[in-house]
């Protein structure tokens, strides 16, 4: 049955969360170590055993509070008991029919209807709804978009896509500081082989983002199509999500202030951009719609 | 040589029946487990409606002077819902009160001033939460049933589950499908 899928979708995302953060681990080492032999390559070893210190702390902070981090960069506050009691009662409700713990709910103060959830498993999670979506969206309409959130949940794809967010912002920094290192290394003496190192801290620097934008798109889109199938299992009522799709498709204006390291979080993208078409975080909304619509 | 691959064999028959036994009765368990757990959460949302009564009554008391058999009504409800022990008295007296509450809220049209006051707003909004709460808890229930019930009654299940019988269903009680009768 569909519950087989299920429990691999969470044995899939366990072993992502861990692949994932080996792979962040190791790459921004090996950044760290380029960029020092660039400058000082004396202290290259040292180096590398720092960055290797840091990055594991930094790996594990964004397992532990990576929520909090998310929920920060959003400019989530917690929803208030009696003024969001209708929000919260609707996440209580559908936590219960998907058998998870009530996860956290929060409100994001903007006029754009989205939501997002994040965490590290069903006992650590929390959900995130505009104001937009509060004021635009029916009953059956928020649960709908609440029963997508809250698949996300059940199924640990948070604890990836929080992951994701967390280390993918990093890898963007870190590359950008490297390419303004290559800069000033050009312009000093260097020794043999520096030009190899530079090559490969110049592809490395360019590709880095483009490589961690390419997982963040492709990982997210199936999810999305899953959760949207999750949620219409929760609510029993496929048509609640599709309007709600349909009402996100003709009043967002895909301006939401959010930094592109989470837009995959969000159960539409949150800004649209002209390289959606090799980027997108999510699956065309119509084409959502259309499978929504027709189960 | 022979002997030695015949051993082998029958070992290896052996291990995996035993492999397979380990993983269904588990399986079964872990299925009866969540029928538990899922009844829970049934029950804790019928005690908060429980719960809710006391104040309701205080509140709608002020306002609907000529309604006291209903008021009755609710409160002997919760009584019943309170005092009962098993899974089937339990579903019974929750559909009662669930009768019962609503025929007060029906009752409660006729009452511009306390369908006004903040208190009741309030009251009705938790209701109507726990309300969906309790279905969606039922809806839950009834999957994890459902899960369970395959299991033990399809082959190979079946050969596992010694003595298990196909869990009742959570079925709407006639009381609450009924509409809602308001005398006057």
């Amino acid at each position: 049955m569909q519950k087989v899928s299920f429990f691999d979708q969470i044995a899939k995302n366990k072993r992502n969360s861990i692949f994932l953060t080996i792979f962040v681990v190791a790459l921004v080492a090996a950044l760290v170590y380029v960029i020092i032999r660039l400058l000082f390559p004396q202290f290259a070893l040292i180096f590398l055993a720092f960055a290797l210190v840091i990055m594991v702390s930094h790996a594990s902070i964004s397992y532990r509070y990576g929520d909090q981090i998310v929920l920060k960069a959003t400019g989530a506050r917690p929803a208030d008991p009696v003024q969001h009691a209708y929000l919260i009662n609707t996440v209580e409700g559908l936590s219960i029919a998907a058998g998870i713990p009530p996860p956290k709910v929060y409100v994001v103060e903007d006029d754009e209807i989205n939501a997002f959830a994040c965490g590290r498993d069903p006992k650590h999670a929390s959900i995130a709804v505009t104001t937009g979506a509060l004021k635009n969206l029916n009953r059956t309409e928020l649960e709908g978009v609440v029963g997508h959130e809250i698949s996300h949940i059940g199924n640990y794809d948070i604890r990836f896509m929080t992951l994701v967010a967390v280390l993918v912002g990093l890898i963007a920094i870190l590359s950008y500081m490297l390419l303004r290192s290559y800069r000033l290394a050009s312009r000093g003496e260097r020794g043999k082989g520096a030009g190899l190192l530079i090559a490969v801290g110049f592809l490395l620097a360019i590709f880095a983002p483009i490589a961690s934008r390419l997982v963040q798109a492709t990982i997210s889109r199936r999810r999305e199509f899953l959760a949207d199938a999750s949620s219409a299992q929760l609510t029993r009522y496929p048509e609640g999500l599709a309007s709600a799709l349909e009402k996100i498709k003709n009043i967002n204006q895909g301006k939401m202030k959010v930094s592109e390291s989470i837009s995959h979080l969000f159960i539409s993208d949150p800004n649209r951009s002209p390289l959606d078409a090799l980027f997108a975080t999510h699956p065309p909304l119509e084409k959502r719609i259309e499978i929504l619509k027709a189960m | 040589m022979i002997e030695w691959i015949i051993v082998l064999a029958v070992v290896g028959i052996i291990a995996l029946i035993v492999i397979i036994s380990v993983y269904f009765i588990n399986r079964i368990r872990i299925l009866s487990n969540r029928i538990e757990n899922a009844w829970s959460q049934i029950d804790v949302q019928l005690k908060k409606r429980a719960d809710l009564v006391p104040n309701l009554v205080e509140t709608v008391k002020g306002y609907m002077t000529h309604e006291q058999k209903a008021i009755d009504m609710v409160t002997k409800a919760r009584e019943r819902m309170l005092s009962a022990g098993s899974t089937k008295e339990k579903m019974a007296a929750g559909a009662g009160l669930a009768a019962a509450l609503k025929t007060i809220f029906a009752l409660a049209e006729n009452y511009p001033n306390l369908k006004a006051s903040d208190n009741f707003k309030l009251l009705q909004e938790q209701l109507d939460g726990i309300e969906s709460k309790i279905a969606y808890a039922r809806q839950f229930y009834n999957d994890s049933v459902l899960s369970h019930n395959n299991l033990i009654t399809t082959i190979p299940g079946r050969w596992f589950a010694k003595g298990r019988t196909p869990h009742p269903y959570f079925e709407i009680a006639e009381a609450e499908r009924a509409p809602v009768k308001v005398s006057f």
